[in-house]
């Protein structure tokens, strides 16, 4: 039983460049429902219900990945999850180091963030800082209850005191190779390839 | 749930003859799962209860205590291992119906002589696959066991309404008395293996073939009796009146088994060593006064956790009752018997696994150490009978007397100091 598609408003996509020609697949179109699947059931085992729960994605493929998990769970529960997107460009701490990047808008849900249980979900964790960004982002809209963590694929090499609660997939790589993850809201493509590291 | 079934699909493997029709689930508070049949059929109303057992589904299937139930397999790939001629635990399946996640495209083992599926069929078993039975089952641990009822083929198409009165109007499980439609109906014995050294009258409540199997390997000649047995019909087995008794597994209300209760009690009046299992612990924890209930959700599977608090080493174990004894879990308890004493208790949630009476040869557990399907943790169990029945053997040797009551003192003392 796959989630619903949503077919959502496409992104400004942040595809720094395509992926290269040796990339290995890791997560076929088929993995990364079932996948999504399992957390959004998951979210509602550890929350016991759907009850407080808000998602937000982290542009950009964060966000139509919330949308699709706040699908499974209303396909699974009956009743719809507050999903929206939390933009963390002004809190990167890399903000000085990189090329100017525009502020997209954060977009909260009726009813705030207060006192629920926010769910933020993002594609690849792996050094945290994106995380500690959005915890920073947070903070300014309110007062959550408590934050999860959902992410498609955990790639390791953390450099914060960072987990994330759900995982899709844990992927151990090397600092040198590159993970890939495309969804078909924002690239008409749908899969997680990894590229780089030392040539077999 | 939103997903529409095609009324036909042909299976994966692409064999063919082996199609699947639409089929919906119908639980009784109005909840429906759409899946895609699987098994037999047709329609079928029972119990909806949930298996967290990964292995051993053709000894689940055959258990008779799952009479009336429809099993939903938490584990989600079920009959890669196909059926085979040796692991039935009774002559039929008798589960009212089978849900499972993903269906095993073919078997594979060298022990397997047919699939899953056609074993089903061929014995008009209705089930339903291709559905989230991670959702169902949640809903059933929030909710509580209840009602349910699989319509797959013609009756899929009937309206929702319809379907959903058929399920309430089904029979409720308590209060339902099962063990005279599961017993056998002629006794037969099941002969010692090697040098037989006793003789038990074992009560067919709903036994699993592995019961006096077990017991037989101890040097047991196990006479299996019909759940009408009278005390004279028990008394009747063996020479000198059995070495033993037992009270096997069974399906339904304990409440509603007042018959074998009175058995039970004419056995304790009369200090022959008495063991049971499951259905037979309800039994002796209603013999002894205390009162018996229905869990929420049951305990089902062969991952269990219990603590034998005698030694206070745990077990992991395997489950299938869905009535628990109500008896205080501190201290001893008096009863018209004597002492007795909780001795095994799930760490789950504390459900009473297990009863010992003190002043009596008799002790009985909520669990399943014959393990069929399961793991053989608890095996020492059939050990402590064979100790029981030794002692009162030598009991009676010195006495030269027949046992009458308030003559167990000693194996009672032996009892509760050997370990």
């Amino acid at each position: 039983m796959a989630c619903p598609d949503l077919s959502a408003p496409t992104q400004s996509s942040d595809d720094r460049s395509s992926i290269p020609e040796d990339a290995r697949d890791v997560m076929s179109e088929g993995d990364i429902s079932r996948a999504l699947r399992r957390i959004g059931h998951e979210i509602l085992e550890r929350n016991k219900g759907s009850e407080g729960l808000v998602l937000l994605g982290i542009p950009s493929r964060g966000v139509p990945l919330a949308r699709r998990l706040a699908a499974c769970i209303e396909d699974v529960e009956g009743h719809a999850v507050p999903v929206g997107e939390l933009d963390i460009t002004l809190h990167r701490d890399d903000l000085r180091r990189n090329p100017v990047r525009a502020a997209h808008r954060s977009r909260i849900p009726d009813g705030g963030i207060d006192d629920r249980v926010v769910v933020l979900v993002d594609d690849v964790l792996y050094s945290g800082r994106t995380i500690r960004a959005a915890l920073d982002a947070l903070s300014e809209l309110g007062r959550p209850r408590a934050v999860r963590l959902a992410v498609l694929v955990d790639r390791g090499h953390r450099e914060l005191p960072i987990r994330a609660d759900h995982v899709g997939k844990n992927l151990p790589t090397s600092r040198d190779e590159r993970v890939h993850v495309r969804v078909a809201e924002v690239d008409g493509l749908e899969v997680v390839r990894i590229s780089g590291g030392e040539s077999r | 749930m939103t997903t529409q079934t095609p009324l036909t699909v042909p299976s994966r493997d692409g064999r063919p003859g082996r199609t699947r029709e639409g089929a919906i689930l119908v639980l009784e508070d109005g909840r429906t799962f759409r899946g895609a049949s699987y098994g037999a059929v047709g329609e079928t109303v029972g119990e909806a209860v949930f298996s967290t057992g990964m292995t051993g589904y053709q000894e689940t299937l055959t258990d008779p205590s799952y009479h009336r139930q429809v099993i939903v397999m938490t584990a989600p790939h079920v009959g890669n291992t196909g059926v085979n001629t040796e692991d039935d635990e009774s002559t039929r399946i008798w589960v009212a119906g089978y849900v499972v996640r993903d269906p095993a495209i073919r078997s594979s083992n060298w022990r397997a002589t047919r699939d899953l599926e056609d074993e089903l069929d061929e014995q008009g078993v209705v089930g339903i696959c291709e559905l989230d039975t991670r959702a169902l089952t949640r809903h059933l641990r929030e909710r509580g066991a209840m009602r349910v009822g699989i319509f797959s083929g013609q009756a899929a198409h009937r309206p929702e309404g319809e379907l959903l009165d058929a399920v309430r109007t089904s029979p409720q499980m308590a209060g339902a008395a099962l063990a005279a439609e599961v017993t056998t109906t002629e006794p037969y014995a099941v002969g010692a293996v090697g040098e037989k050294r006793f003789t038990v009258a074992a009560v067919d409540l709903g036994i699993k073939a592995m019961t006096p199997h077990l017991m037989a390997q101890r040097g047991i000649e196990v006479h299996v009796l019909p759940a009408t047995a009278t005390i004279d019909d028990v008394l009747a087995v063996g020479e000198d009146g059995p070495d033993g008794v037992f009270f096997s597994n069974g399906p339904g209300d304990p409440a509603t088994a007042e018959r074998e209760v009175e058995l039970l009690r004419e056995v304790l009046d009369r200090g022959v060593p008495f063991f049971g299992i499951c259905f037979g612990n309800q039994l002796l924890g209603r013999a002894l006064g205390f009162g018996t209930y229905k869990l929420k959700y049951g305990h089902r599977g062969i991952n269990q956790p219990v603590m034998d608090r005698t030694t206070g080493k745990v077990e992991v174990t395997a489950h299938n009752h869905g009535f628990a004894v109500d008896a205080p879990l501190d201290g001893d308890s008096d009863t018209a018997y004597g002492r007795v004493r909780v001795s095994h208790v799930c760490l789950n949630d504390d459900v009473v696994e297990g009863l010992e009476c003190l002043d009596r040869p008799a002790y009985s557990v909520q669990y399943h150490p014959e393990a069929a399907a399961g793991p053989h943790d608890a095996a020492y169990l059939f050990d402590r009978f064979v100790e029981l029945m030794e002692t009162r053997q030598t009991t009676h040797q010195r006495s030269s007397a027949r046992v009458a009551p308030g003559l167990t003192s000693e194996a009672s003392d032996k009892q509760g100091g050997s370990r």
